[in-house]
Protein backbone atom coordinates (compact mmCIF):
# COMPACT_ATOMS: atom_id res chain seq x y z
CA UNK A 1 0.00 0.00 0.00
CA UNK A 2 1.24 3.68 -0.70
CA UNK A 3 1.41 6.07 2.12
CA UNK A 4 -0.94 8.54 1.90
CA UNK A 5 -1.13 11.54 -0.85
CA UNK A 6 1.01 14.72 -0.79
CA UNK A 7 -0.28 17.94 0.04
CA UNK A 8 -2.05 19.72 -2.95
CA UNK A 9 -0.54 22.97 -3.74
CA UNK A 10 -2.92 24.27 -6.13
CA UNK A 11 -6.14 24.21 -4.12
CA UNK A 12 -6.97 26.24 -1.94
CA UNK A 13 -7.51 25.19 1.99
CA UNK A 14 -11.41 26.13 2.00
CA UNK A 15 -12.25 23.54 -0.47
CA UNK A 16 -10.64 20.54 0.79
CA UNK A 17 -13.06 18.27 2.80
CA UNK A 18 -13.41 18.65 6.71
CA UNK A 19 -13.04 15.26 8.68
CA UNK A 20 -16.11 13.31 9.26
CA UNK A 21 -18.36 14.60 12.31
CA UNK A 22 -16.92 18.21 12.67
CA UNK A 23 -19.10 20.04 14.82
CA UNK A 24 -19.69 23.53 12.85
CA UNK A 25 -21.24 25.36 15.48
CA UNK A 26 -21.44 25.64 19.20
CA UNK A 27 -24.80 24.88 19.42
CA UNK A 28 -24.74 21.56 18.02
CA UNK A 29 -23.02 20.82 21.73
CA UNK A 30 -24.78 19.54 24.57
CA UNK A 31 -23.35 18.64 27.95
CA UNK A 32 -22.32 15.35 28.29
CA UNK A 33 -21.73 14.87 24.94
CA UNK A 34 -18.23 13.84 24.20
CA UNK A 35 -16.22 15.25 21.43
CA UNK A 36 -12.63 15.16 20.25
CA UNK A 37 -10.16 17.99 20.31
CA UNK A 38 -7.53 17.88 18.18
CA UNK A 39 -3.99 17.29 19.81
CA UNK A 40 -5.69 16.95 23.81
CA UNK A 41 -8.17 14.16 23.23
CA UNK A 42 -11.46 12.87 24.01
CA UNK A 43 -13.25 15.56 26.12
CA UNK A 44 -17.07 15.64 27.45
CA UNK A 45 -18.91 18.52 27.30
CA UNK A 46 -19.62 20.01 30.91
CA UNK A 47 -21.96 23.27 29.60
CA UNK A 48 -21.51 27.08 28.66
CA UNK A 49 -20.51 29.34 30.49
CA UNK A 50 -19.89 33.45 30.60
CA UNK A 51 -16.86 35.11 31.44
CA UNK A 52 -15.53 38.84 31.39
CA UNK A 53 -12.21 39.03 29.81
CA UNK A 54 -10.60 42.32 29.10
CA UNK A 55 -14.09 43.95 30.13
CA UNK A 56 -16.08 42.29 27.82
CA UNK A 57 -18.21 39.14 28.53
CA UNK A 58 -17.62 36.29 26.48
CA UNK A 59 -19.37 33.21 25.67
CA UNK A 60 -17.63 29.65 26.35
CA UNK A 61 -17.66 26.61 25.62
CA UNK A 62 -16.71 24.57 28.79
CA UNK A 63 -15.31 20.91 28.59
CA UNK A 64 -13.44 18.61 30.64
CA UNK A 65 -10.49 16.14 29.57
CA UNK A 66 -11.84 12.53 29.85
CA UNK A 67 -7.97 11.34 31.11
CA UNK A 68 -7.30 13.98 33.52
CA UNK A 69 -10.13 15.66 34.07
CA UNK A 70 -8.68 19.36 32.66
CA UNK A 71 -10.91 21.63 32.00
CA UNK A 72 -10.73 23.54 28.70
CA UNK A 73 -13.00 26.77 28.01
CA UNK A 74 -13.60 27.17 23.88
CA UNK A 75 -15.08 30.79 23.07
CA UNK A 76 -18.23 29.47 21.11
CA UNK A 77 -17.17 31.55 17.89
CA UNK A 78 -13.62 29.58 17.92
CA UNK A 79 -15.78 26.71 18.02
CA UNK A 80 -16.25 26.24 14.53
CA UNK A 81 -12.19 26.58 13.46
CA UNK A 82 -10.93 24.86 16.13
CA UNK A 83 -11.02 21.33 14.66
CA UNK A 84 -13.67 20.17 17.17
CA UNK A 85 -15.29 16.72 16.46
CA UNK A 86 -17.50 13.79 17.19
CA UNK A 87 -15.87 10.29 18.53
CA UNK A 88 -15.28 8.46 15.77
CA UNK A 89 -18.17 5.69 14.90
CA UNK A 90 -18.17 2.07 14.35
CA UNK A 91 -17.79 2.32 10.91
CA UNK A 92 -14.83 4.90 10.97
CA UNK A 93 -13.21 2.81 13.58
CA UNK A 94 -13.47 -0.09 11.10
CA UNK A 95 -11.50 1.69 8.39
CA UNK A 96 -8.92 3.19 10.70
CA UNK A 97 -8.39 -0.28 11.44
CA UNK A 98 -8.00 -2.18 8.23
CA UNK A 99 -6.00 0.74 7.41
CA UNK A 100 -3.41 0.04 9.96
CA UNK A 101 -3.61 -3.82 9.19
CA UNK A 102 -2.42 -3.20 5.57
CA UNK A 103 1.00 -3.50 4.64
CA UNK A 104 2.64 0.30 4.07
CA UNK A 105 5.81 0.35 2.75
CA UNK A 106 6.15 4.27 1.56
CA UNK A 107 6.98 6.09 4.31
CA UNK A 108 7.79 9.49 3.51
CA UNK A 109 11.63 10.04 3.73
CA UNK A 110 12.30 13.94 3.89
CA UNK A 111 11.96 14.52 7.83
CA UNK A 112 10.89 18.22 7.36
CA UNK A 113 7.95 17.63 5.01
CA UNK A 114 7.03 14.64 7.48
CA UNK A 115 7.30 16.48 10.36
CA UNK A 116 4.83 19.21 8.87
CA UNK A 117 2.46 17.05 6.99
CA UNK A 118 1.80 14.69 10.52
CA UNK A 119 1.34 17.79 12.77
CA UNK A 120 -1.13 18.64 10.32
CA UNK A 121 -2.60 15.59 10.10
CA UNK A 122 -3.20 15.41 14.20
CA UNK A 123 -4.86 18.83 13.94
CA UNK A 124 -6.91 18.28 11.40
CA UNK A 125 -6.98 15.03 9.61
CA UNK A 126 -9.80 12.71 12.20
CA UNK A 127 -9.24 9.70 13.66
CA UNK A 128 -8.21 8.47 9.78
CA UNK A 129 -5.15 11.23 10.51
CA UNK A 130 -4.11 10.52 13.61
CA UNK A 131 -4.22 6.34 12.14
CA UNK A 132 -1.92 8.16 9.79
CA UNK A 133 0.74 9.59 11.71
CA UNK A 134 1.08 6.50 14.11
CA UNK A 135 1.21 4.31 11.22
CA UNK A 136 4.19 6.06 9.07
CA UNK A 137 6.32 6.54 11.77
CA UNK A 138 5.88 3.17 13.10
CA UNK A 139 6.88 1.86 9.71
CA UNK A 140 9.66 4.40 9.00
CA UNK A 141 11.32 3.04 12.21
CA UNK A 142 11.37 -0.21 10.66
CA UNK A 143 13.76 1.26 8.78
CA UNK A 144 15.33 3.55 11.13
CA UNK A 145 15.08 4.61 14.84
CA UNK A 146 13.31 7.88 14.85
CA UNK A 147 14.84 11.12 16.02
CA UNK A 148 13.86 12.11 19.57
CA UNK A 149 11.20 14.64 18.36
CA UNK A 150 9.37 12.30 16.12
CA UNK A 151 9.60 9.68 18.66
CA UNK A 152 7.66 11.92 20.73
CA UNK A 153 5.19 12.89 18.13
CA UNK A 154 4.67 8.96 17.39
CA UNK A 155 3.79 8.41 21.90
CA UNK A 156 1.26 11.48 21.54
CA UNK A 157 -0.03 10.41 18.23
CA UNK A 158 -0.78 6.68 20.00
CA UNK A 159 -1.94 8.28 22.86
CA UNK A 160 -4.64 10.35 21.46
CA UNK A 161 -5.82 7.10 18.78
CA UNK A 162 -5.28 5.00 22.11
CA UNK A 163 -7.80 7.09 23.92
CA UNK A 164 -10.79 7.63 20.72
CA UNK A 165 -10.47 3.42 20.27
CA UNK A 166 -10.99 2.86 23.18
CA UNK A 167 -14.07 5.46 23.80
CA UNK A 168 -15.43 4.90 20.40
CA UNK A 169 -15.42 0.91 21.15
CA UNK A 170 -16.07 1.21 24.61
CA UNK A 171 -13.16 -0.92 25.91
CA UNK A 172 -10.29 0.15 28.63
CA UNK A 173 -7.51 1.25 27.00
CA UNK A 174 -4.91 -1.22 27.57
CA UNK A 175 -7.20 -3.28 25.56
CA UNK A 176 -7.53 -0.76 22.71
CA UNK A 177 -3.81 -0.28 22.71
CA UNK A 178 -3.39 -3.87 22.09
CA UNK A 179 -6.14 -3.73 19.35
CA UNK A 180 -3.88 -1.33 17.42
CA UNK A 181 -0.84 -3.42 17.84
CA UNK A 182 -2.22 -6.70 17.34
CA UNK A 183 -3.17 -4.83 13.77
CA UNK A 184 0.83 -2.69 13.36
CA UNK A 185 2.56 -6.05 14.41
CA UNK A 186 0.31 -8.88 13.82
CA UNK A 187 2.10 -12.04 15.52
CA UNK A 188 3.44 -14.68 13.14
CA UNK A 189 1.03 -16.70 11.09
CA UNK A 190 -2.06 -14.47 11.00
CA UNK A 191 -3.37 -13.12 8.60
CA UNK A 192 -6.00 -10.25 8.16
CA UNK A 193 -8.85 -10.56 5.91
CA UNK A 194 -8.59 -6.91 4.64
CA UNK A 195 -11.30 -4.37 3.27
CA UNK A 196 -9.94 -1.42 1.14
CA UNK A 197 -9.28 0.72 3.73
CA UNK A 198 -10.68 4.51 3.59
CA UNK A 199 -9.38 7.39 1.39
CA UNK A 200 -6.37 9.30 2.52
CA UNK A 201 -6.62 12.29 4.30
CA UNK A 202 -6.16 15.42 1.84
CA UNK A 203 -4.01 17.85 3.69
CA UNK A 204 -4.46 21.66 3.28
CA UNK A 205 -2.34 23.95 0.86
CA UNK A 206 0.39 25.85 2.94
CA UNK A 207 0.88 29.55 2.29
CA UNK A 208 4.13 29.78 -0.06
CA UNK A 209 7.00 31.83 1.59
CA UNK A 210 8.47 35.26 0.20
CA UNK A 211 11.71 34.59 -0.40
CA UNK A 212 14.06 37.67 0.92
CA UNK A 213 15.88 40.17 -1.01
CA UNK A 214 19.46 40.01 -0.50
CA UNK A 215 19.97 43.69 -1.21
CA UNK A 216 16.85 44.39 0.56
CA UNK A 217 18.23 42.67 3.95
CA UNK A 218 21.76 44.52 4.23
CA UNK A 219 20.16 47.35 3.34
CA UNK A 220 17.73 47.03 5.80
CA UNK A 221 19.88 46.02 8.43
CA UNK A 222 22.78 49.00 8.25
CA UNK A 223 19.50 51.20 8.36
CA UNK A 224 18.12 49.46 11.55
CA UNK A 225 21.24 49.90 13.13
CA UNK A 226 20.26 53.96 12.65
CA UNK A 227 24.04 55.02 11.97
CA UNK A 228 22.50 57.68 9.64
CA UNK A 229 21.22 59.07 12.46
CA UNK A 230 24.85 58.77 13.91
CA UNK A 231 26.13 61.36 10.66
CA UNK A 232 27.82 57.98 9.69
CA UNK A 233 27.96 57.29 5.37
CA UNK A 234 26.08 54.53 4.69
CA UNK A 235 27.36 54.61 1.27
CA UNK A 236 31.45 54.55 2.47
CA UNK A 237 30.46 52.02 5.23
CA UNK A 238 28.81 49.52 2.63
CA UNK A 239 32.35 50.09 0.42
CA UNK A 240 34.69 49.45 3.31
CA UNK A 241 32.55 46.21 3.73
CA UNK A 242 32.92 44.78 0.52
CA UNK A 243 36.65 45.82 0.62
CA UNK A 244 36.67 43.32 3.55
CA UNK A 245 34.73 40.66 1.66
CA UNK A 246 37.07 41.25 -0.80
CA UNK A 247 40.44 40.89 1.01
CA UNK A 248 38.39 37.86 2.64
CA UNK A 249 37.96 36.09 -0.63
CA UNK A 250 41.83 36.76 -0.98
CA UNK A 251 42.84 35.22 1.46
CA UNK A 252 40.89 32.05 0.80
CA UNK A 253 42.34 32.07 -2.95
CA UNK A 254 45.94 31.63 -0.87
CA UNK A 255 44.63 28.68 0.74
CA UNK A 256 43.41 26.80 -2.45
CA UNK A 257 46.52 28.30 -4.11
CA UNK A 258 48.64 26.32 -1.30
CA UNK A 259 46.48 23.23 -1.84
CA UNK A 260 46.63 23.48 -5.55
CA UNK A 261 50.84 23.61 -5.59
CA UNK A 262 51.18 20.28 -3.16
CA UNK A 263 48.65 18.30 -5.09
CA UNK A 264 50.46 19.43 -8.30
CA UNK A 265 53.75 18.73 -6.20
CA UNK A 266 52.04 15.12 -6.32
CA UNK A 267 50.34 14.32 -9.75
CA UNK A 268 50.45 17.01 -11.77
CA UNK A 269 49.30 20.82 -12.21
CA UNK A 270 46.40 19.81 -14.83
CA UNK A 271 45.26 16.96 -12.76
CA UNK A 272 45.14 18.69 -9.55
CA UNK A 273 43.11 21.38 -11.25
CA UNK A 274 40.70 18.69 -12.11
CA UNK A 275 40.35 17.22 -8.95
CA UNK A 276 40.01 20.39 -7.48
CA UNK A 277 37.03 20.85 -9.87
CA UNK A 278 35.39 17.56 -8.99
CA UNK A 279 35.94 17.93 -5.46
CA UNK A 280 35.00 21.50 -4.29
CA UNK A 281 32.10 23.14 -6.03
CA UNK A 282 33.73 26.35 -8.58
CA UNK A 283 34.72 29.41 -7.03
CA UNK A 284 33.06 32.56 -7.66
CA UNK A 285 34.37 35.20 -10.48
CA UNK A 286 36.32 37.71 -9.00
CA UNK A 287 36.72 40.32 -11.94
CA UNK A 288 38.12 42.89 -9.99
CA UNK A 289 40.94 41.07 -9.01
CA UNK A 290 43.30 41.32 -12.48
CA UNK A 291 42.73 45.04 -12.94
CA UNK A 292 44.07 45.44 -9.40
CA UNK A 293 47.44 45.73 -10.63
CA UNK A 294 49.95 43.11 -10.37
CA UNK A 295 53.61 43.90 -10.05
CA UNK A 296 55.25 44.94 -13.29
CA UNK A 297 58.04 42.27 -13.38
CA UNK A 298 55.50 39.53 -12.27
CA UNK A 299 53.58 40.73 -16.03
CA UNK A 300 57.21 40.59 -17.97
CA UNK A 301 58.10 37.30 -16.59
CA UNK A 302 54.89 35.87 -17.75
CA UNK A 303 55.10 37.43 -21.05
CA UNK A 304 58.45 35.90 -21.46
CA UNK A 305 57.52 32.10 -20.27
CA UNK A 306 54.17 31.77 -21.58
CA UNK A 307 55.25 30.61 -25.22
CA UNK A 308 57.96 28.67 -23.57
CA UNK A 309 55.59 26.57 -21.09
CA UNK A 310 53.37 25.89 -24.42
CA UNK A 311 56.15 23.60 -25.09
CA UNK A 312 57.58 22.10 -22.14
CA UNK A 313 56.43 18.92 -21.11
CA UNK A 314 54.15 18.39 -17.37
CA UNK A 315 57.16 17.58 -14.83
CA UNK A 316 58.78 21.03 -16.37
CA UNK A 317 55.10 22.53 -15.95
CA UNK A 318 55.27 21.56 -12.02
CA UNK A 319 58.77 22.94 -11.28
CA UNK A 320 57.65 26.17 -12.96
CA UNK A 321 54.47 26.30 -10.82
CA UNK A 322 56.70 25.60 -7.70
CA UNK A 323 58.96 28.41 -8.84
CA UNK A 324 55.93 31.01 -9.16
CA UNK A 325 54.33 29.88 -6.14
CA UNK A 326 56.52 32.24 -3.66
CA UNK A 327 56.37 35.25 -6.43
CA UNK A 328 52.77 34.91 -5.65
CA UNK A 329 52.34 34.80 -2.41
CA UNK A 330 55.26 37.98 -2.38
CA UNK A 331 52.99 39.68 -4.54
CA UNK A 332 49.31 39.29 -2.87
CA UNK A 333 50.71 40.82 0.24
CA UNK A 334 51.81 44.24 -2.19
CA UNK A 335 48.23 44.47 -2.90
CA UNK A 336 47.18 44.62 0.29
CA UNK A 337 49.31 47.27 1.10
CA UNK A 338 48.90 49.67 -2.09
CA UNK A 339 44.93 49.52 -1.01
CA UNK A 340 45.91 50.62 2.57
CA UNK A 341 48.76 52.71 1.37
CA UNK A 342 52.76 52.27 0.57
CA UNK A 343 53.88 51.72 3.97
CA UNK A 344 57.65 49.84 4.30
CA UNK A 345 56.79 47.27 6.63
CA UNK A 346 54.23 45.84 4.21
CA UNK A 347 56.65 45.71 1.23
CA UNK A 348 59.62 44.20 3.26
CA UNK A 349 57.67 41.41 4.52
CA UNK A 350 57.04 39.44 1.38
CA UNK A 351 60.65 39.61 0.67
CA UNK A 352 61.26 37.89 4.34
CA UNK A 353 59.01 35.59 3.21
CA UNK A 354 59.99 34.81 0.10
CA UNK A 355 63.70 32.96 0.34
CA UNK A 356 62.55 31.35 3.67
CA UNK A 357 60.11 28.87 1.53
CA UNK A 358 62.44 28.45 -1.35
CA UNK A 359 64.85 27.43 1.52
CA UNK A 360 62.55 24.85 3.17
CA UNK A 361 61.99 23.05 -0.53
CA UNK A 362 65.31 22.65 -0.88
CA UNK B 1 5.11 1.06 45.83
CA UNK B 2 5.02 -2.03 43.82
CA UNK B 3 2.66 -4.87 45.67
CA UNK B 4 3.05 -8.22 44.23
CA UNK B 5 -0.06 -10.69 44.50
CA UNK B 6 -0.19 -13.98 43.30
CA UNK B 7 -2.99 -16.01 42.11
CA UNK B 8 -0.76 -19.21 41.94
CA UNK B 9 2.11 -20.84 43.96
CA UNK B 10 5.58 -19.59 43.03
CA UNK B 11 8.74 -20.47 44.01
CA UNK B 12 10.07 -17.84 46.54
CA UNK B 13 13.41 -17.63 44.73
CA UNK B 14 11.40 -16.95 41.67
CA UNK B 15 9.92 -14.16 43.29
CA UNK B 16 12.77 -12.98 44.94
CA UNK B 17 14.38 -12.11 41.46
CA UNK B 18 10.92 -10.56 39.87
CA UNK B 19 10.82 -8.12 42.86
CA UNK B 20 14.68 -7.11 42.74
CA UNK B 21 14.00 -6.92 39.04
CA UNK B 22 11.08 -4.10 39.39
CA UNK B 23 12.86 -2.23 42.03
CA UNK B 24 15.86 -1.67 39.60
CA UNK B 25 14.02 -0.76 36.25
CA UNK B 26 11.33 1.41 38.42
CA UNK B 27 13.32 2.77 41.63
CA UNK B 28 9.93 2.32 43.47
CA UNK B 29 10.17 -0.29 46.35
CA UNK B 30 8.57 -3.79 45.61
CA UNK B 31 6.95 -6.41 48.21
CA UNK B 32 5.10 -9.38 48.01
CA UNK B 33 1.32 -8.45 49.24
CA UNK B 34 0.24 -12.05 49.58
CA UNK B 35 -1.44 -14.66 47.66
CA UNK B 36 -5.29 -14.19 46.96
CA UNK B 37 -8.07 -16.83 45.20
CA UNK B 38 -8.83 -16.50 41.73
CA UNK B 39 -12.38 -15.47 41.88
CA UNK B 40 -14.94 -18.38 40.42
CA UNK B 41 -16.97 -16.41 38.08
CA UNK B 42 -14.08 -15.24 35.67
CA UNK B 43 -13.43 -18.42 33.81
CA UNK B 44 -14.59 -18.11 29.74
CA UNK B 45 -16.29 -21.34 28.11
CA UNK B 46 -12.80 -22.32 26.94
CA UNK B 47 -10.94 -22.38 30.29
CA UNK B 48 -9.27 -19.31 30.37
CA UNK B 49 -9.68 -16.49 32.76
CA UNK B 50 -11.65 -13.21 31.49
CA UNK B 51 -8.62 -10.94 32.03
CA UNK B 52 -10.59 -7.44 32.64
CA UNK B 53 -13.44 -9.38 35.20
CA UNK B 54 -10.47 -10.97 37.10
CA UNK B 55 -9.16 -7.42 37.47
CA UNK B 56 -12.63 -6.02 38.90
CA UNK B 57 -13.33 -9.00 40.96
CA UNK B 58 -9.93 -10.33 42.76
CA UNK B 59 -9.93 -9.67 46.29
CA UNK B 60 -8.16 -6.41 47.06
CA UNK B 61 -5.14 -5.52 49.04
CA UNK B 62 -4.55 -2.61 51.16
CA UNK B 63 -2.71 -0.01 48.88
CA UNK B 64 -1.86 3.56 49.31
CA UNK B 65 -1.88 6.89 46.64
CA UNK B 66 0.00 5.67 43.65
CA UNK B 67 0.75 1.90 45.02
CA UNK B 68 0.63 -0.50 42.06
CA UNK B 69 -0.73 -3.54 42.22
CA UNK B 70 0.71 -6.82 39.91
CA UNK B 71 -1.04 -9.79 39.79
CA UNK B 72 0.26 -13.09 39.06
CA UNK B 73 -1.98 -15.83 37.73
CA UNK B 74 -0.84 -19.07 35.93
CA UNK B 75 -3.96 -19.83 33.58
CA UNK B 76 -4.10 -18.39 29.90
CA UNK B 77 -5.48 -15.30 29.73
CA UNK B 78 -8.32 -14.09 27.37
CA UNK B 79 -9.28 -10.32 25.97
CA UNK B 80 -12.45 -9.71 24.01
CA UNK B 81 -12.30 -9.98 20.81
CA UNK B 82 -11.70 -6.49 18.50
CA UNK B 83 -11.88 -5.48 15.06
CA UNK B 84 -9.58 -7.72 13.63
CA UNK B 85 -9.87 -10.22 16.14
CA UNK B 86 -8.53 -11.26 19.30
CA UNK B 87 -4.99 -10.62 20.29
CA UNK B 88 -2.88 -12.77 22.34
CA UNK B 89 -3.05 -11.50 25.98
CA UNK B 90 -0.08 -12.15 28.16
CA UNK B 91 -1.48 -9.87 30.21
CA UNK B 92 -3.73 -6.89 31.20
CA UNK B 93 -3.34 -3.61 32.39
CA UNK B 94 -5.47 -0.65 33.51
CA UNK B 95 -3.77 2.18 31.98
CA UNK B 96 -2.50 5.10 33.97
CA UNK B 97 -4.40 3.50 37.21
CA UNK B 98 -3.61 1.14 39.87
CA UNK B 99 -3.85 -3.01 38.77
CA UNK B 100 -2.24 -4.80 36.47
CA UNK B 101 -2.31 -9.27 36.33
CA UNK B 102 0.44 -11.16 33.79
CA UNK B 103 0.03 -14.94 33.24
CA UNK B 104 2.87 -17.66 33.29
CA UNK B 105 1.24 -19.81 31.01
CA UNK B 106 2.45 -18.03 27.82
CA UNK B 107 5.90 -18.38 29.16
CA UNK B 108 8.59 -21.27 27.92
CA UNK B 109 9.08 -24.16 29.72
CA UNK B 110 10.64 -23.22 33.42
CA UNK B 111 12.42 -26.66 32.90
CA UNK B 112 15.01 -27.98 35.85
CA UNK B 113 18.16 -26.68 34.77
CA UNK B 114 19.75 -23.32 35.78
CA UNK B 115 19.94 -22.21 32.27
CA UNK B 116 16.20 -22.84 31.71
CA UNK B 117 14.77 -21.51 35.07
CA UNK B 118 17.48 -18.20 34.62
CA UNK B 119 15.53 -17.92 31.05
CA UNK B 120 12.02 -18.29 32.90
CA UNK B 121 12.82 -15.96 35.21
CA UNK B 122 13.83 -13.41 32.93
CA UNK B 123 11.26 -13.70 30.97
CA UNK B 124 8.79 -13.30 33.70
CA UNK B 125 10.33 -10.31 34.85
CA UNK B 126 10.03 -8.95 31.57
CA UNK B 127 6.03 -9.09 31.11
CA UNK B 128 5.87 -7.69 34.66
CA UNK B 129 8.11 -4.66 33.87
CA UNK B 130 5.63 -4.33 30.93
CA UNK B 131 2.70 -4.45 33.24
CA UNK B 132 3.79 -2.25 35.52
CA UNK B 133 4.92 0.23 32.98
CA UNK B 134 0.99 0.68 31.75
CA UNK B 135 0.56 1.47 35.04
CA UNK B 136 2.69 4.04 34.97
CA UNK B 137 1.20 5.44 31.67
CA UNK B 138 3.79 4.24 29.45
CA UNK B 139 2.67 2.59 25.73
CA UNK B 140 3.95 0.08 23.48
CA UNK B 141 6.93 0.57 22.05
CA UNK B 142 8.37 -0.43 18.50
CA UNK B 143 11.66 -1.07 19.29
CA UNK B 144 12.11 -4.54 20.19
CA UNK B 145 15.00 -4.33 22.78
CA UNK B 146 12.48 -2.88 25.31
CA UNK B 147 10.36 -4.33 27.40
CA UNK B 148 7.66 -2.25 26.48
CA UNK B 149 7.60 -3.71 22.75
CA UNK B 150 4.74 -6.48 22.28
CA UNK B 151 5.22 -9.70 23.93
CA UNK B 152 3.70 -11.32 20.60
CA UNK B 153 5.94 -9.41 18.42
CA UNK B 154 7.37 -11.53 15.24
CA UNK B 155 10.63 -8.86 15.82
CA UNK B 156 11.21 -10.04 19.69
CA UNK B 157 13.74 -12.14 20.09
CA UNK B 158 14.08 -15.80 21.70
CA UNK B 159 15.50 -14.77 24.54
CA UNK B 160 13.99 -10.77 25.42
CA UNK B 161 15.59 -8.28 27.16
CA UNK B 162 13.89 -6.78 30.25
CA UNK B 163 14.47 -3.54 30.50
CA UNK B 164 13.22 -0.53 29.17
CA UNK B 165 14.58 1.91 26.21
CA UNK B 166 16.05 5.18 27.11
CA UNK B 167 12.63 6.99 25.90
CA UNK B 168 10.54 4.53 28.06
CA UNK B 169 13.00 4.93 31.38
CA UNK B 170 12.67 8.93 30.99
CA UNK B 171 8.98 8.10 30.38
CA UNK B 172 8.34 6.57 33.68
CA UNK B 173 10.67 8.35 35.88
CA UNK B 174 8.83 11.84 34.71
CA UNK B 175 5.44 10.31 35.29
CA UNK B 176 6.94 8.75 38.86
CA UNK B 177 8.44 12.03 40.16
CA UNK B 178 5.51 13.55 39.18
CA UNK B 179 3.12 11.16 41.29
CA UNK B 180 0.99 12.41 44.32
CA UNK B 181 3.43 11.11 46.75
Amino acid sequence: MRGPPARHHDEAREQLPAPEGLIADASELKPNDRVVYPSQGVCVVVGDEEMEIAGQKQQFVRMAREEDGSAISVPKNKVPSIGLRRVATGAQMEGVFHYLGAVYDDPELDWKVRHRDNADRLIAGGVLGVAEVVKGLHSLSRLRPLPTKEREQYDNARHLLVHEVAVSLGVPPGIAEDYIDYALMPPAGVKFDLKPPPAPVLLPSRPKKRLPVAEEEEGGALADLGLGDLGIDLGALDGALEGEAVAGEEGHGEGEGEREGEEAGEGGAEGAEAAGEEEAPPPPPRPERKPKAPPKERKAAEKKERPAAAAKPAGAKVAEKKAKAPQAKAAKPAKAAAKKGPTKKAAEKPARAAPRRGGKKK
Amino acid sequence: MIRIVTLEKLDPADLAFLTRTLYQAFGLGTELAGERAVPSDVETSDGRLDAVKLLKEVAPVRTFADDKVLYIVGAPLALPPGPLGEPPCWGFAEYGKERAVITTANLPARGVTEASIEAWRRRLAREAIHAVGHLWDLHHCYDAKCAMHPSWSQSLPANPEMELCSFCRDKSERKIRLAKT
